[in-house]
């Protein structure tokens, strides 16, 4: 059958570095032992006032064709997962295909999904090569969320980084499926736990910033930054991510114990840890990577692969899951 | 819930025989960091998730108790 095979994973970190020790520093009665021990994040990589996800984006794409040889000119569909555009229009996609040269008759687009969006990208992908529309696509993710948290917002300055990832995908003939299969969840209700409720056309940015107010753990935050609400996101995650894996599971007719590697969305370490014992999968094959980048939103899955992607070592069956902002969540079954 | 309160007690970082029902968490580092490793533990514990409005609003650990007991299954 017609498939997708990842070819190759690249990714790129923005040069300045974030450390728990400065930001203990920052936040009274937070230790730089206790962010780290309850997030997993010694040091996350902040992106430049004058640096955007395109810029970042087109890092790890021309890393990815240096590494591969990649001839740009056979590229024939771009995919940009972003929730920091450098542009409410035209698209990142648009504007990275313009600095890679690549050919008119190349497809591009963005995506917006967050945390999930890397495996909702895959499933793009392996559509459009199943379809025969594609041949040889190149997926980018990127997200800044350092520009739309207020610093004094230890609630999720802790956590996130910045990040970009490029994924190589091209089509091949295999006994079985290699891209999928993938399982998707939505729940609106719950976009209000995770949101930036001020910049967009419901409540467009006002001419003079708004006060940042402090919520009742002190941390402060104005409408046009993040806001996380921590414990309903943990909730939702706890509850969500056991159930995409089962349905997923039903769906391949595999068990736990039949992947060689589980990589989740790294939200943090807190609740990584508890996914792995609801899941049941020992050390070995649970992939984590957060300790030097932080949640990278839609990075945190290619970064976490990108160790195991070709050329190196024999493929290995993946089972994949993506949740967070929205709320939305994705599975899948990969060979990498 | 003897596990639970050695949960509380490397939350709070206090002795676990501080842990009781009257235990104080306003004066405990009571912050988003803490609420979020109780609601972990709680599934850890009890399977169940609790509210994570209401849990923060909680100001002893008899409070946690009470909503654990309501709380949803994980």
């Amino acid at each position: 059958m017609r498939t997708g095979q990842i070819k190759a994973i690249t990714s790129h970190l923005p040069a300045a570095v974030l450390t728990s020790d400065a930001l203990a520093e920052l936040y009274p009665g937070w230790t730089a032992e206790k962010i780290v021990e309850k997030t997993g994040v010694r040091e996350r990589r902040i992106a430049a006032a004058d640096e955007t996800a395109t810029d970042l984006g087109e890092a790890a794409a021309r890393k990815l064709i240096d590494e591969t040889g990649v001839d740009p000119a056979t590229i024939d569909f771009l995919i940009f997962c972003t929730q920091t555009p450098d542009y409410p229009l035209p698209g990142n996609a648009n504007l990275l295909h313009h600095r890679l040269g690549l050919r008119r008759e190349c497809g591009s687009f963005d995506y917006a999904i967050g945390c999930a969006g890397y495996v909702y990208g895959l499933a793009l992908v392996e559509g459009l090569i199943a379809s025969g529309s594609a041949e040889r696509v190149l997926l980018i993710t990127c997200d800044t969320y350092s520009k739309l948290i207020h610093p004094m917002d230890r609630s999720v300055r802790t956590l996130f980084g910045d990040a970009a990832t490029a994924t190589l995908i091209e089509a091949d003939d295999q006994s079985e499926r290699t891209l999928g299969p993938f399982i998707f969840g939505t729940d609106g209700a719950g976009a209000k736990n995770l949101i930036v409720p001020v910049g967009g056309a419901r409540a467009p940015r006002p001419l003079v910033a708004a006060e940042p107010e402090a919520d009742r753990f002190g941390n402060m935050r104005g409408p046009e930054n993040l806001f996380m609400d921590g414990a309903e996101v943990l909730a939702f995650a706890l509850k969500t991510v056991p159930a995409a894996a089962a349905q997923l599971m039903a769906r391949t007719g595999r068990g736990m114990d039949d992947y060689d590697l589980v990589v989740l969305h790294q939200a943090s370490a807190l609740l990584l840890d508890r996914l792995q014992r609801k899941l049941g999968v020992d050390d070995d094959r649970f992939v984590r990577r957060l300790e030097y980048c932080g949640n990278t939103v839609s990075s945190t899955i290619p970064l976490a692969l990108e160790p195991y992607a070709p050329p190196s070592g024999q493929p290995r069956r993946c089972l994949l899951i993506g949740f967070g902002v929205g709320y939305s969540w994705a599975a899948g079954e990969i060979l990498i | 819930m003897d596990a639970f309160y050695i949960g509380l007690a490397e939350i709070f970082e206090v002795d676990v025989a501080e842990i009781g029902p009257d235990f104080d968490l306003p004066s405990h580092n009571w912050d988003s960091l803490a609420v979020v490793s109780v609601i972990a533990l709680g599934d850890e514990c009890f399977q169940k998730l609790f509210d994570g409005a209401a849990l923060a609003k909680c100001k002893t650990v008899a409070d946690i108790e009470l909503l654990m007991s309501r709380a949803e299954a994980a």
